[in-house]
């Protein structure tokens, strides 16, 4: 990948790596899915172009239904990238860490809708995580890398098992507020759908073989 | 089979347990027993203070002859094999029950029948001897166990066996969990597949999983369903896909290519969600255990990732990284160090015990 080379990457996740880039004027992000020698060599080809193609589809059926997410400027599959929308704000998890609790649980409700509106449109985000929210004057979400536009009960609840999980492993001293507002936000949406999903939730984490039954979190014992 | 390992066998450890636990007094001379007996090994240690500090591991496992693992079969086994595998872990460590200072025993996570087994022999010991009774949860003895081999100070830690999968890391007192499988555990997709697919048992052949040895022959993996999700993994549909597609291939290649595609993107997967566990919590460092770690292949392709990210990779030697009881009795010498001991009356056994629900006082 030519540009990437002259480039300092802003952000090294695990997957792929983000590039400040100038696009036409604009400030825009450029990601590039990396190669992985730890992957046989036709399998990783395979899913750095499906999680790329993934990615663009997911985030502009999101935008379609109201869900803020980056646009997307320019895709290349064969090489895994993506130029997109750069959008200059905080993760949801630097906000709880930094203890602007206020702010974490509007936002937090904002997401708790988002996932609901996806979900409705039979998409799963996938990666659902306070790392992959980002809080400015809107709410957005990012990294649908992992996401499916064909996604069962199951692959929702799994979305809502994830966020719950992001806030149990990273910011455990804020899961009952901070969920408890994702699942205002959730209910908003889906109503009386919502409790059919919590019980997946539940079975979904009972069914990785040595889970402990946890206290329900959500109040209906 | 009886399998005895010594300190020579084991090799030296390369953490200094002065610097890996700075909180805990390793001046005098403190012996604890510990049992496992978890899943299908029934295991017996002795930990010290002092070098070489793991001083014997002796451990028996239970193997169908076919099938998967019946928890009430293994419990008999581990019964059967209990005074034996104890007699010859206090003789391989050149000491009698009287030298412990404690019992220690796995609660927890495991199979019911299973852990009882063990945990009514430690209780049974405790009350003869007069020996302090310590509780051990099995997922943090391995994890404490790889630090103590790989003297890694705060890695991310990839626990893969037959019954777990999962990335975990130290955070807020606690070892937190974040990510593991959503349905079946790495080491018991590929168990299931050797089995259905007429490859096992014996599962190890040459030293080599059958589902390697099958792979070998291989050029092409097989496309079949990689599930990831946040950092967890699901492998379900990987294995119902592995199987159908076996029944439907005709030649030798086919074969040989599902047995690359299942084992490459099973363990494409797992490394795939520990990297993410490293990128998320910027640690240095990435501990590969559990039963699944005795595998060379999975073990390089940790090492790869861990490379991209200047983190180093390790793991403990093959009988310290499957379950054994030289891990319960490190880890029993780390609590009862912390004062942490439980009463006989109080010790049940914890099928579902989560290493988060344990607050970790040594560190």
């Amino acid at each position: 990948m030519e540009i990437a080379k002259e480039l300092k990457p802003i952000h090294r996740g695990a997957e792929a790596y983000l590039y400040l880039i100038d696009w036409f004027g604009e400030k825009a992000i450029l990601k590039h899915r990396l190669p992985k020698k730890y992957r046989h060599g036709k399998l990783d080809t395979l899913l750095r172009r499906r999680r790329t193609v993934a990615e663009v589809r997911a985030i502009k059926e999101a935008l379609r239904i109201g869900v803020m997410a980056p646009a997307i400027y320019y895709v290349d599959p064969i090489e895994a990238i993506i130029v997109m929308e750069y959008l200059p704000y905080p993760s949801l998890s630097s906000i709880i860490e930094g203890g602007d609790l206020e702010k974490a649980i509007k936002a937090s409700e904002q997401v708790g809708r988002y996932a609901a509106k996806l979900h409705e449109e039979g998409i799963s985000h996938g990666d659902l995580t306070t790392s992959n929210v980002l809080v400015g004057d809107h709410v957005y979400l990012i990294d649908f890398g992992l996401a499916s536009l064909h996604s069962t009960e199951r692959d929702n609840a799994v979305d809502v098992h994830l966020f719950l999980r992001s806030l149990e492993s990273t910011h455990p001293e804020h899961v009952d507020t901070v969920f408890r507002a994702f699942l205002d936000g959730y209910r908003s949406i889906r109503g009386e759908k919502t409790e059919k999903i919590l019980g997946l939730v539940e079975e979904i984490r009972l069914m990785g073989r040595y889970k402990a039954e946890r206290r329900t979190l959500w109040g209906q014992q | 089979m009886v399998n005895v390992d010594t300190p020579s066998s084991l090799g030296k450890p390369r953490g200094n347990p002065r610097v890996l636990y700075p909180l805990l007094d390793w001046d005098s001379e403190v012996l604890v027993l510990g049992i496992e007996s978890t899943a299908h090994t029934f295991g017996v240690g002795v930990a010290s203070t002092k070098p070489p500090y793991i001083l014997s591991s002796v451990r028996d496992t239970y193997r169908p002859e076919k099938g998967g693992i019946h928890p009430r079969e293994a419990a008999s086994h581990h019964a059967r094999v209990a005074p034996e595998v104890l007699a010859e872990a206090l003789r391989v460590a050149g000491i009698s029950m009287n030298d412990v200072d404690a019992v220690a025993v796995a609660l927890g996570p495991g199979l019911g029948p299973c852990l009882r087994v063990g945990a009514t022999i430690a209780r049974g010991l405790a009350a003869y001897y007069g020996k302090p009774l310590v509780p051990v949860n099995h997922a943090i003895a391995h994890i404490e166990v790889g630090r103590l081999y790989t003297g890694f100070q705060d890695p991310v830690i990839l626990y893969v066996s037959g019954g777990n999968t999962m990335v975990a890391a130290f955070a807020k007192k606690r070892y937190r969990v974040f990510g593991e499988t959503l349905d079946v555990a790495l080491g018991n997709l590929i168990d299931t597949f050797a089995r259905d697919a007429g490859l096992a048992p014996p599962y190890i052949v040459e030293g080599l999983h059958v589902v390697d040895k099958c792979a070998e022959e291989a050029t092409e993996p097989a496309d079949l369903p990689y599930v990831v999700k946040g950092m967890d993994v699901s492998f379900s549909g990987l294995l119902t896909a592995a199987l159908r597609a076996w029944q439907r291939a005709r030649s030798k290649a086919e074969k040989a290519s599902i047995c690359l595609g299942l084992r490459e993107i099973a363990y494409g997967a797992a490394v795939e969600v520990a990297e993410r566990g490293l990128a998320h919590t910027k640690k240095n460092a990435v501990l590969l255990t559990g039963g699944v770690a005795a595998s060379p292949i999975l073990r390089e392709k940790i090492g790869i990732m861990a490379s991209y990210h200047s983190a180093n990779a390790g793991w403990p030697p093959p009988p310290i990284a499957g379950d054994n009881g030289a891990m319960i009795a490190w880890v029993g010498l780390l609590n009862y160090l912390a004062g942490i001991t439980i009463s006989i009356d109080e010790s049940f056994v914890r099928q579902r015990w989560r290493p988060d629900e344990v607050e970790v006082p040594w560190r």
